[in-house]
């Protein structure tokens, strides 16, 4: 096998964060080569040097012994790198065919080409058995149509690498079935993939190798019929698990949170469940099953179209985060840089606050809210330089923990965390599970949504699984294996859809 | 604790001078005369036409800080001064009276920014473009062209609490600068508008009732807007529709040039209120130099570019 793709010494920073540490491997030309890692791994910054959103501080990206100098996306479209994102980028407000050529129209003498471009899309269509039409307007597409228009706008323009970020996250296993026919014949043809994804049955049916990155470095790549999941999954997490039942089952304690047949539609229906005081519950499932909007619905940012929400017995029904916060609720958001975080504001505003805006104060206190601050920052180790810079200096981590630690600040009774150690160090991530530890143990009922599944065995009582906006079953941590949970969260059977 | 380089303040200050010590050079007399534009009675003069800029650029950077816009004020100056001219002038209403109302309908226009703005989410350009063209408008159905001369109604000599009545407008103006620059850095509220204007979704999470600090916001800068009416009318003795017109413009530039960013989150009351100052310098200066009359609109459009490039510039490296 020659070896088309190749990334050399490639080292990438964020701040503080050291993203890429001299990764170097080989893809081979017209090989189905899988790339994994745990989140913050450093996938989707080699995923976007590759597409030229990302510039590497060292090392070289070759294809066919030549450096690619991929400065910006469009360098990286012409020199036949086609990608497709997990989240689906595409313009809503334009036709099935205008997304496909948008940016690279057909023109004749600055002129579109509409009738051209319509019999090219439609033909395209025709190959890859999608039964859509060319002025279909993508807003009007399913989720799985809109994910595969990206693998036709790749193809569109003879692509020769395809690479793929986690695009199964949203698709129904039928429909995945039908992506894969398509990557298998495109595979046939002599194009390359680069196939990034966190689900190895998928890994193992696609893909001829796997590399397997960790904490930004390079691990190992491994061919497909020498190694066995297991071992993959080890080599990604890098050490044996911890063990299992290092979160014993909470004794049996009073209800802090109720939800009954809360349903928002049309994300979640009819989802009923507790958690007890001291208890951490798992919301395991996969992206789009609801779980995100089921955490923001009960922190008052939307409003139920049915079902109640009860905290200590007694109803709340927030129409507004603060109102959820004074009832003692709490939610870490996912996204801590664009839901959690004041970049214009210094680390002290940061952490107080939600502590300081529940209370009610008229005024700021200086000298109070810097020892309280100062407080918060030695209590949960969070490392900085001070307490009057920015959030931007601090690491991913040590800005998960000011999120944390400014909700904690409230002493909230029911604490709900979506994501809490995305895109964190691994070391980050142990205290993070340990501060959530110590929270239950001090009382609270801590409800826990990870795509991480290790994560979610490891630091749950109790796991629920959604899929599809309904709750599909539960299982007690300690005897639950990965295989029972993920057959909850991506099969089609049981409970039906 | 900041250092003392990283005040904001402090560079507008400095520009302030620079540009008093280049025209108190310029302008400089060659006979024994006084100085044409370096004396007490045309500080004054300038604190007193700056006041009408500098007291609605209060809540224009309080807009601006909280990540919005604010088109009306010139509108709202316009209107606020007609109806109170004309309750004072044509219904011949005591002066406090007349005030009074002036400053509730400036309230009232800020309000409805903020209900559609907060209720209808309207983006804030819209909305308060709307505002802008609805309090204009409402000014020219009150005077159907007239103007009312409230300079013969006011008495002379007249003194609020024994201060010359030149003095009550930058007296104002310093005295709502400072009071606002407190509560934009020392309490609650301010540090909230800080956080929206830093980052909207991450207020909302963080449990900050940012509905209603907007329409906060979109209220206090309608009713500074209305004292500025107010202000102009008894400056110029005069009420009439066309007044103020285009100030929204000159006033965000102010609130820019003072350290505001646009893109909300950061900025300064004293720096907005400086930055009119710096403007009110300029056009008092300008046509004093023969053939400059002319050069005041560009001159004033290359101040606020350099000025926000060097502050740009600044910031980069800084961090």
């Amino acid at each position: 096998m020659t070896t088309g793709l190749e990334f050399r010494r490639v080292s990438k920073a964020f701040g503080a964060v050291q993203a890429l540490r001299d990764v170097s491997f080989g893809v081979a030309e017209g090989e189905a080569h899988a790339l994994v890692g745990e989140n913050g791994a450093g996938k989707s910054t080699l995923l976007k040097i590759l597409a030229g959103i990302l510039r590497p501080d060292s090392g070289a990206v070759i294809w066919r012994g030549d450096h690619l100098e991929l400065a910006t996306p469009r360098d990286a479209l012409e020199r036949g790198i086609g990608m497709v994102y997990q989240e689906m980028l595409c313009f809503p407000n334009l036709s099935v065919t205008g997304n496909i050529f948008a940016g690279r129209e057909l023109t004749r003498h600055g002129r579109l080409r509409q009738a051209e471009m319509r019999r090219r899309t439609a033909a395209l269509l025709d190959e890859l058995h999608l039964p859509i039409s060319p002025t279909a307007i993508a807003e009007s597409l399913s989720a799985a149509h809109r994910q595969l228009l990206q693998v036709a706008r790749a193809l569109a323009f003879d692509c020769r690498i395809l690479v793929l970020d986690e695009p199964t996250t949203a698709l129904t296993d039928a429909e995945a079935d039908h992506l894969f026919t398509i990557l298998e014949k495109l595979k046939r043809r002599g194009v390359t993939l680069l196939y990034v994804s966190h689900r190895l049955p998928e890994v193992f049916r696609l893909c001829d190798r796997i590399t397997v990155l960790r904490d930004g470095q390079y691990v190992n790549t491994f061919g497909r019929s020498t190694i066995a999941p297991a071992d993959v999954v080890r080599a990604m997490v890098g050490r044996d698990l911890p063990a299992r039942a290092a979160t014993d089952a909470a004794a049996p304690s009073a209800i802090a949170l109720r939800v009954e047949r809360l349903t928002r539609r049309p994300c979640f229906r009819d989802v009923t469940l507790t958690v007890g005081a001291g208890e951490i519950v798992g919301l395991f499932g996969l992206v789009g099953s609801g779980r995100s909007e089921l955490l923001e619905t009960i922190f008052g940012l939307f409003t139920p179209d049915a079902g109640r929400v009860d905290v200590d017995g007694r109803p709340v029904a927030p129409r507004s985060p603060r109102e959820a916060a004074l009832a003692g609720i709490a939610l870490v958001p996912e996204e801590r840089q664009r839901q959690g975080l004041f970049f214009n504001l210094t680390l002290r505003d940061n952490l107080l606050l939600p502590e300081r805006s529940m209370r009610g104060g008229v005024l700021v206190r200086p000298a109070r809210e810097r020892r309280a601050a100062a407080a918060l920052v030695e209590q949960w180790r969070i490392k900085t330089g001070g307490l009057d810079v920015a959030p931007d200096r601090l690491s991913g981590g040590n800005q998960q923990k000011v999120v944390l630690a400014k909700w904690l600040a409230t002493d909230p009774r029911v604490l709900l965390l979506d994501e809490p150690t995305k895109g964190v160090d691994v070391g980050a991530k142990f205290e993070i599970h340990e501060i959530v530890r110590r929270q239950a143990a001090r009382g609270a009922a801590c409800l826990v949504v990870s795509s991480d599944l290790p994560e979610v065995l490891a630091l749950a009582h109790r796991i629920v699984v959604m899929r599809e906006g309904r709750i599909r079953g539960e299982v007690a941590a300690a005897r639950a294996s990965e295989e029972d949970v993920m057959h909850l969260a991506t099969s089609d059977g049981g409970g039906g859809a | 604790m900041k250092r003392l380089w990283e005040i904001r303040e402090l560079s507008t200050i400095a520009i302030l001078v620079l540009e008093i010590a280049f025209f108190a050079w310029y302008l400089w007399p060659e006979t024994a005369r006084s100085h044409p534009f370096l004396n007490a009675a045309n500080a004054l003069l300038i604190l007193k036409y700056s006041s009408i800029y500098g007291i609605a650029a209060v809540g224009a950077a309080i807009v601006i800080i909280s990540g919005g816009i604010d088109l009306a004020p010139g509108a709202v100056i316009a209107l606020t001064g007609v109806v109170m001219a004309d309750l004072f002038v044509t219904a011949s209403w005591p002066l406090g009276a007349s005030v009074a109302i002036g400053l509730l309908v400036g309230l009232a226009a800020g309000l409805l920014s903020a209900a559609l703005i907060v209720l209808a989410r309207l983006p804030p350009f819209i909305a308060t473009l709307g505002v802008m063209g609805i309090a204009r408008g409402a000014a020219f159905i009150i005077t159907e062209g007239r103007y009312f001369d409230v300079s013969s109604r006011l008495v002379g000599g007249w003194r609020p609490l024994g201060v010359p009545a030149e003095w009550v407008a930058p007296i104002v103006m310093v005295v709502l600068a400072l009071a606002f620059q407190l509560v934009m850095t020392l309490f609650q509220w301010g540090r909230a508008v800080f956080s929206i204007g830093g980052n909207e979704t991450a207020a909302l999470f963080t449990g900050i009732a940012v509905g209603r600090v907007k329409a906060s916001v979109y209220a206090i800068s309608g009713l500074l807007a209305g004292v500025s009416g107010v202000v102009l009318v008894v400056v110029q003795g005069q009420g009439k529709a066309d007044l103020a017109t285009g100030y929204e413009l000159d006033i965000i530039a102010s609130a820019v040039v003072g350290g505001a960013s646009l893109s909300g989150g950061r900025g300064s009351v004293v720096g907005a209120v400086l930055g009119t100052l710096i403007f009110g310098v300029l056009r008092n200066a300008l046509p004093q130099i023969p053939g400059a009359t002319f050069y005041d609109r560009l001159i004033v459009g290359v101040v606020v570019i350099v000025i926000v490039v060097m502050d740009q510039l600044l910031l980069t490296r800084r961090r």
